[in-house]
C-alpha cells in the first residue's frame, strides 16, 4: 500500500555515524579489528546478539564489551530505505553500528525469563543517561544472558565492584594538555584581580575553609581571614559568599555562596551581615547589594526548617533581596525524565507542542535563563553587585553565575573561555558531578542524580541559537561535552569537588577532555563567529523563542535527521579556513596600511573586531 | 526594510493623487526626494480611445463587465481619488514598534499612500506606507488628538498619534475607502514607474514556453499546446499548456469539459531521471451518474504510454476519500478506477479555505498576543493548528515526489478546483525534486509557472491578511503556506537553496500588496484583459536588480543535485519566526549573522574571483 506513514522519508541511518565519530577523534582504530580501540582500553567479552532496534526492528548482530564500550556491529546489512509500498526499512550496505562508553548506562535489567514466550522476549534492557535505551534479545538456551549481564555490570558500574574507573586507565595522548587551560590566578588576572577592593586568599589551600571550595578564592580586602572563618560558620556547608567576576568598567561584581544558616528560630549572624556589607562597599556607585535568590520564595522559607534560609530584610539593611523561582535538583530530574518518554523511541506526533509543554523542559530553561539575564542586568546596567546563592551554591548558583557571565563578557563564548568557565564556576566551584551523574554508580535511583549541567548547556545552546555569530564554538562542542559528561573517558567531570580530585591526583592520572577538544579545534569552531569586545548578550528568554533542542534529545531518532551532516559541517569547515584566511589578509592589510600610514583606524570597522585579543578590554 | 519603499520615481505633478494637495510642502519633498509618482495612462485624464479594457492582442476578448475591472467608478473618465482623501495633512507621532524609534512629522494621504514627513531638521527619511497593505484600522480619539491603529497585511502594527480629533477620524475614514479600494486598474501598480527599471521587462522571463524547451530537450512525449489561446477552454490557465503528443486539441477541449473549471490535467513536471511526469487538474465532473469522459481518460492513457511501457500512475486527491465521494452531488467527483486504467487513487486530506485562513488568522493572534501568560504558548501554537497544515502539506508533496523518484510512477495531482491544495502539492514536490527550481531563477520561475500562471487565485485569496475584521469570503493563506514549507526545507538543507529567508518574506508581502504587477488579478486572462504586462512593472524585474541580491540570495548554497526528503515529524517542523515573530522581537542577531556570513563568501570571491565550490556535496547514500 502507498499509504505508508509519510514519517519515513529521512531514510539514513543514524548509527551509521558512530564510525566516523570514533575514527574522527583521533582514535587509532586498527581496521584489521572489529572494533575501535582506545589505548588502556582491553577487550573483555563478545557475545552474538539481537539488537531490538526500535526504528528498524530486531537486527542480529554481535556485541563487542570492552572496560570501555559496549560496541554492536549487525551482522546483516540492509539498506535503510522506506520502499513506497511495502512501508518496510531495508538496510544497504552499511552495517548497523551501535558504540556506547559504558559510562552512559544508568541501568541494566534483564528482560523475560527462561521460560516467557514469543520472540526476543529474553535478554537484556538497558537504559542510558544520554536519552536512549537499549535492548538485546539473547537465547533462552543456558542462561546465555547471564555472563553478559556480569560482565556489562562489573564494568559498567566499576565503583560498585571496586574496580577503577576508565579515565584511569585510559592511555591517550594529545599534543594539548588541557589540564593546563585553567590556572585560576591567570583567570582572575585577566578580570583585573587582585586590585584595591579584592584580594587573592589562599586561606582554604587544604580545604580546612571550606572542602567543596577550590584552594584559592577572592574576596574583599578589607575582610580578614578570621571574619571569613566566622562568617563560614554562618553559610550552609561553609559556602562563604566569594568573588566569581568582576566588571571591567564599573567595578560591581558577581558574588556566589549558600544559604545562610538562619534557620526557624531567625539567627542572625553579625560577620555575615558586615561582611555583605563590606562586598557592597567595594562598589561606590550604589546604597544597596542585590541579593537573588535562586529558588522559588516557599522553598527558601521551606530551608528555615532544616536550618537554612534567606537573609532578612531586618538584618541586611543594605540588601534587597529576589526570589528567582527556579525549582530544585528533583523537579528538573522529573521533567527531564518527561522529556525522554515523549522523545525515546517514539516521539510523541499527534500533540506534539502540548506533550512537550507538559514535560516543563522549557520553561524550567525559560526561568533559568530569566534569572540570569537579571543578574547580567543588574551588573551592567544597573550598576549593583549582586550575590547569588540557592540552598546549596552548587547547582542553581553556577547556572546562574556562569550563564550571567557568558552574557557579560565575551572571554568566555570563545572555546576555550568556555573550557575556562565550566572549569571554574562548574567544577573547582563544586557542582557535584559524581553525585549529579552518577559515575560508575549502579544506583541508578539515586536522589541526587539530576541534569543541572545538561541544563546550563542546553540554555548555553538556546543562546548559541538567538547570537548565531557571537559564539566560537558551535553545536558538536556542546554535544562532545555532555558526551563526555557521562562517557568517564576523561577525568574532566568525575567526583565531586577539587578536594576530591586532587586526593585521587586526576590531573596526574587521567586525561582532560579539553586535551582532546583543543587537539582538534576545528571541529569545534563556528565559523559565523565574531569576536567582539564589550557586548553584553541578553537573549529573548521568552517561550516563543526557547525551542527543544532536537539534534541532542531527539538524536538518536533516525526520523528526525535532515541534511546529512556532513555537507553541512564540510562546508562550514571550508568556510572557517575562509575565514582564517579573510583575518590573515586582513592583519597584513593592516600592516601594510598601518606601516604606510601610521594610522590604523580608518581601515573598515571589522577588522579591528576580529584582531585577536589576549585579554578581554570593555 | 519594506522593499518597495525603496523606489524612486520620476515626478509629474499632474498626478491626480496630489492634484488638490494643499500640503505643498510635502509636495515639493515629494518631488524633491523623487518619490512623485507619475501616472503615465493618467487614469484621470484617461482618454477613451486608450481605454484600458481594449486589447489590441485579443479582439476576440469582450469587455469583461465585471467588478474587478471596474470597481469604483463613478465618473466617466475614470476616478479621482482625491474625493476618497478627506484631509490634507495632520501632526502625527508614528510608533512601529519593539527597535523602531518613534517618528515625529506631518502626515498626509495620497491615492496609494500614506506618507509622514519628519521636519525639515529632522535627519530620517520620508516614511512612506502603501494603503493597499493595510488589513485593518482601528480608531480611538481621546481630548484633541486621536490614535489609529493599523495593522498591515505583512503582520506589522503600526500606531499613529495624531493631533486634532477631526483630522484623526479624517485620516481614518480615508485610509479606509482608499485601502479597500478593489479595482485593479487603478492599483498603484498601474501608477509606479521605478527608476532603473523599464515596462515590459521580466514579464517573458518564466512563461510555460520556456519550461517546454526544457521538457523538449528531455522527452518527445509532450508538446506545447495553444488550445486555450484565447482562454475559452479554461479561463484559469495560461494561453499555452504541456500535454501529451498523443492528444490533439479537440479531445483536450473535450476533456476540458469534464473537469471543473476547464482545468483539463496538463504537465507539471517532467522528473528525467525516471522518465516520469507531475501532472495536474482539477475534479473530474463525474457527478451522481458516474458519467465518464473518453477523451479524458485518453489523456490520462497517454501519459502513461509516454512515460515507459508498464508505467503505473498514482492520482494524489487532496481531499478525504468522503469529501471526494461527496462531491458527486454537487457534479464533481473523481476518477472511477475501471475508467482509467493503470491509475490508482490515494486520498490525503488537506485543510483548505476557510480553515486555513483560520488557523492563520489564530497564529497571527497568537503570536502577537503578547500580555498572556507565556506558559500556555505551546499548546497554543498547537491549537492554532498551522505547523499541522504545513506538515500535511510537506507530507502529501513527499508522497507525490517519492511516488515518481522511488516507484517510477506518473503523478497526478487534484483537489476540487485545482487552483489551491494541488499548486502547493505540484511546488513542493518539484522543490523535493528537482535542483534547479531551488535556485534563484528557478525558484522564481516555479512560483510564477505553478502558482500565477497555474491561476491561484491571488487577488481573491490575499484580499486580507490575518488582521481583517470582514469575514472572509475567499481568503485563505496557501501561498503562505507554500513559502512556509518552503522555508521548513530551507532550515533542514541550509545549503540546498539559493535563495534565503529574505526571498520567502519578500514574496509573502508582495503576494498581499505590492508596487508590482505581478501578482495582481486570479489568472492570466484577467491579466490579458488588465494589460498588466505592458502598463505594470514586474516583480522578478525588481528583485533581480543586483542592489536586491544580498537580501535574498542564501551564502551558502552549493548545488545539491540529490532529491531533499525532509523530515515531516512534528519535532522537525518549526514556527517560522522570521515570518510570524518578525516584528515583536529585535531582529539584529540574526540579521548581523546574515551579514557576516555574506562577508565571509564575499570576500572569498573577491580575493580569488570564483565562486566557492564545495568538494563534499557528494551524493548521500
Amino acid at each position: 500500500m502507498a499509504s505508508a506513514p509519510t514519517s519515513k522519508y529521512n531514510s539514513h541511518s543514524l548509527e551509521n555515524e558512530s564510525i566516523k565519530r570514533t575514527s574522527r577523534d583521533g582514535v587509532n582504530w586498527d581496521l584489521s579489528e572489529a572494533v575501535p580501540r582506545l589505548p588502556g582500553e582491553t577487550h573483555v567479552a563478545d557475545k552474538e546478539v539481537i539488537y531490538i532496534c526500535p526504528f528498524n526492528g530486531p537486527i542480529k548482530g554481535r556485541v563487542y564489551i570492552t572496560n570501555y564500550r559496549l560496541y554492536l556491529r549487525s551482522l546483516e546489512t540492509l539498506s535503510s530505505h522506506w520502499h513506497f509500498e511495502a512501508d518496510a526499512c531495508v538496510f544497504q550496505d552499511s552495517a548497523l553500528i551501535l558504540d556506547v562508553p559504558l559510562g552512559v548506562i544508568s541501568r541494566i535489567e534483564k528482560m523475560g525469563g527462561a521460560t516467557s514466550r514469543g520472540e526476543n522476549s529474553y535478554g537484556l534492557d538497558i537504559t542510558c543517561k544520554d536519552m536512549r535505551n537499549l535492548r538485546f534479545a539473547l537465547k533462552q538456551e543456558g542462561h546465555s544472558r547471564r555472563d553478559m549481564f556480569e560482565i556489562l555490570t562489573r564494568h559498567a558500574f566499576p565503583l560498585a565492584h571496586s574496580l577503577p574507573i576508565f579515565a584511569f586507565l585510559n592511555e591517550e595522548k594529545f599534543n594539548v594538555d588541557g589540564w593546563m587551560v585553567y590556572n585560576p590566578v591567570e583567570e582572575y588576572r585577566r578580570q583585573g584581580l587582585p586590585n584595591h577592593h579584592w584580594r587573592i586568599t589562599f586561606i582554604n589551600k587544604c580545604y580546612e575553609l571550606c572542602d567543596t571550595y577550590p584552594s584559592l578564592l577572592v574576596v574583599p580586602y578589607r575582610a580578614s581571614d578570621e571574619d571569613l572563618r566566622r562568617v563560614a560558620t554562618f553559610r550552609s556547608r561553609n559556602r562563604i559568599p566569594v568573588l566569581s567576576w568582576i566588571h571591567p568598567e564599573n567595578k560591581t561584581v558577581i558574588v556566589r555562596c549558600s544559604q545562610p544558616l538562619v534557620g526557624m528560630s531567625g539567627k542572625r549572624n553579625k560577620d555575615d551581615e558586615k561582611y555583605l556589607d563590606v562586598i557592597r562597599e567595594t562598589n561606590r556607585q550604589i546604597s544597596k547589594l542585590t541579593i537573588y535568590d535562586a529558588r522559588p520564595n516557599v522553598n527558601a522559607v521551606a530551608n528555615k526548617a532544616t536550618g537554612g534560609g534567606y537573609e532578612s530584610d531586618d538584618a541586611y539593611h543594605n540588601a534587597e533581596l529576589f526570589f528567582l523561582d527556579i525549582h530544585n535538583i528533583h523537579v528538573m530530574r522529573e521533567s527531564l525524565k518527561k522529556v525522554k518518554d515523549i522523545v525515546y523511541p517514539n516521539v510523541e506526533e499527534s500533540h506534539w507542542l502540548s506533550s512537550l509543554e507538559s514535560t516543563h523542559w522549557l520553561e524550567h530553561i525559560k526561568l533559568v535563563l530569566t534569572g540570569a539575564i537579571q543578574v547580567a542586568d543588574k551588573v551592567s546596567s544597573g550598576k549593583s553587585s549582586v550575590l547569588v546563592h540557592c540552598s546549596d551554591g552548587w547547582d542553581r548558583t553556577a547556572q546562574l553565575t556562569s550563564l550571567a557571565m557568558l552574557m557579560l563578557d565575551s572571554f568566555y563564548r570563545s572555546i576555550e573561555g568556555f573550557e575556562i568557565l565550566v572549569q571554574k564556576e562548574w567544577i573547582s566551584f563544586g557542582h557535584k558531578f559524581a553525585s549529579r551523574i552518577g559515575h560508575g554508580d549502579k544506583n541508578h535511583a539515586d536522589a541526587d542524580r539530576s541534569p543541572i549541567f545538561l541544563q546550563f548547556i542546553d540554555c548555553v545552546w538556546q543562546m548559541s541559537k538567538q547570537f548565531p555569530t557571537a559564539f566560537e564554538f558551535n553545536e558538536q562542542f556542546l554535544i562532545t561535552i555532555l558526551d563526555h559528561l557521562y562517557s568517564c573517558r576523561f577525568g574532566t567531570f568525575l567526583y565531586n569537588c577539587e578536594s576530591a580530585r586532587e586526593r585521587q591526583k586526576v590531573t596526574e592520572r587521567t586525561v582532560s577532555l579539553w586535551s582532546l577538544i583543543n587537539s582538534n579545534k576545528d571541529r569545534f569552531k563556528n565559523p559565523f563567529y565574531t569576536k567582539e569586545i564589550n557586548r553584553v548578550l541578553y537573549p529573548v528568554a521568552s517561550m516563543r523563542h526557547l525551542e527543544l533542542w532536537v539534534n541532542y534529545y531527539i538524536r538518536w531518532n533516525p526520523r528526525i535527521k535532515q541534511q546529512q551532516p556532513n555537507p553541512v559541517e564540510q562546508r562550514y569547515l571550508e568556510l572557517l579556513a575562509l575565514r582564517d584566511e579573510y583575518i590573515k589578509r586582513l592583519e597584513e592589510l593592516q600592516l601594510a596600511n598601518s606601516a604606510k600610514l601610521s594610522d590604523p583606524s580608518t581601515s573598515p570597522s571589522s577588522p579591528s573586531q576580529m584582531m585577536p585579543h589576549v585579554q578581554t578590554h570593555f | 526594510m519594506m522593499f518597495f519603499f525603496l523606489f524612486s520615481v520620476s515626478g509629474n505633478a499632474s498626478n491626480p493623487e496630489f492634484k488638490k494637495k494643499k500640503n505643498s510642502e510635502c509636495l515639493l519633498r515629494l518631488r524633491h526626494e523623487g518619490l512623485l509618482n507619475s501616472c503615465p495612462a493618467g487614469v484621470a485624464s484617461c482618454p477613451a480611445s486608450s481605454c484600458p479594457f481594449r486589447s489590441p492582442r485579443s479582439p476576440r476578448l469582450k469587455l469583461l463587465e465585471s467588478a474587478l475591472l471596474l470597481g469604483p467608478r463613478p465618473t466617466a473618465g475614470g476616478m479621482e481619488f482625491s474625493e476618497l482623501i478627506r484631509t490634507g495633512r495632520a501632526q502625527a507621532e508614528l510608533l512601529r514598534g519593539p527597535g523602531a524609534p518613534p517618528l515625529r512629522g506631518t502626515l498626509c494621504v495620497t491615492g496609494h499612500h500614506l506618507l509622514l514627513s519628519p521636519g525639515p531638521q529632522a535627519t530620517s527619511d520620508l516614511w512612506l506606507l502603501l494603503l493597499r497593505s493595510v488589513d485593518s484600522i482601528e480608531k480611538r480619539v481621546a481630548g484633541d488628538s486621536g490614535t489609529i491603529t493599523l495593522r498591515c497585511k505583512d503582520l506589522r502594527v503600526l500606531q499613529l498619534d495624531i493631533e486634532g480629533v477631526e483630522a484623526t477620524l479624517d485620516i481614518a475614514r480615508s485610509i479606509e475607502a482608499l485601502s479597500s479600494l478593489e479595482s485593479v486598474i487603478t492599483s498603484f501598480p498601474f501608477f509606479y514607474r521605478p527608476k532603473g527599471l523599464r515596462l515590459g521587462d521580466a514579464w517573458h522571463f518564466h512563461p510555460p514556453e520556456h519550461y517546454y524547451k526544457r521538457v523538449a530537450r528531455e522527452t518527445n512525449a509532450w508538446r506545447l499546446s495553444e488550445v486555450n489561446e484565447d482562454f475559452s477552454v479554461c479561463p484559469s490557465y495560461p494561453r499555452a499548456v504541456i500535454v501529451p503528443r498523443a492528444v490533439d486539441d479537440d479531445a483536450l477541449a473535450r476533456s476540458a469539459r469534464f473537469r471543473q473549471g476547464g482545468r483539463f490535467p496538463v504537465l507539471s513536471y517532467h522528473h528525467a531521471p525516471s522518465g516520469t511526469v507531475l501532472l495536474r487538474s482539477s475534479q473530474p465532473l463525474t457527478g451522481p451518474q458516474k458519467r465518464r469522459c473518453a477523451e479524458d481518460e485518453e489523456l490520462l492513457r497517454a501519459v502513461l504510454a509516454g512515460a515507459r511501457p508498464g508505467a503505473r500512475g498514482f492520482i494524489v486527491d487532496t481531499r478525504s476519500a468522503q469529501a471526494a465521494k461527496q462531491a458527486r452531488m454537487t457534479g464533481g467527483g473523481t476518477e472511477a478506477k475501471a475508467a482509467y486504467p493503470g491509475w490508482k487513487r490515494l486520498h490525503r486530506p488537506m485543510e483548505r479555505g476557510r480553515p486555513l485562513q483560520e488557523s492563520f488568522v489564530r497564529l497571527v493572534e497568537a503570536c502577537g498576543d503578547l500580555e498572556q501568560s507565556m506558559d500556555r504558548w505551546l499548546s497554543r501554537l498547537e491549537g492554532c493548528r498551522w505547523l499541522a497544515h504545513v506538515k500535511e502539506a510537506l507530507s502529501t508533496a513527499c508522497l507525490a515526489a517519492q511516488g515518481m523518484e522511488r516507484e517510477g510512477a506518473c503523478i497526478l495531482v487534484h483537489g476540487a478546483e485545482g487552483t489551491d491544495s494541488t499548486l502547493l502539492v505540484t511546488s513542493l514536490a518539484q522543490l523535493i525534486l528537482d535542483p534547479l527550481s531551488r535556485t534563484m531563477t528557478g525558484f522564481q520561475e516555479l512560483v510564477e509557472r505553478e502558482w500565477i500562471q497555474a491561476g491561484h487565485p491571488f487577488q481573491l485569496r490575499c484580499a486580507h491578511s490575518a488582521f481583517s475584521h470582514a469575514r472572509p469570503k475567499h481568503e485563505a493563506p496557501t501561498f503562505l503556506l507554500f513559502l512556509d514549507c518552503v522555508w521548513q526545507l530551507g532550515r533542514q538543507f541550509p545549503l540546498s537553496l539559493e535563495f534565503g529567508e529574505g526571498l520567502l518574506l519578500a514574496l509573502f508581502e508582495h503576494a498581499y500588496a505590492s508596487p508590482f504587477g505581478t501578482f495582481l488579478c486570479n489568472s492570466e486572462k484577467e491579466r490579458c484583459l488588465c494589460e498588466v504586462r505592458t502598463r505594470t512593472h514586474s516583480l522578478w524585474s525588481g528583485l533581480n536588480q543586483p542592489k536586491e541580491q544580498r537580501k535574498l540570495r542564501n551564502p551558502l548554497y552549493v548545488l545539491n543535485p540529490l532529491a531533499i526528503w525532509p523530515s515531516v515529524e512534528p519535532q522537525s517542523l518549526r514556527l517560522w519566526q522570521g515570518l510570524f515573530l518578525r516584528w515583536t522581537r529585535p531582529p539584529e542577531p540574526s540579521e548581523a549573522a546574515w551579514e557576516k556570513v555574506w562577508q565571509i563568501v564575499t570576500d572569498k570571491e573577491k580575493t580569488e574571483g570564483s565562486q566557492p565550490t564545495v568538494s563534499a556535496s557528494e551524493p548521500q547514500p
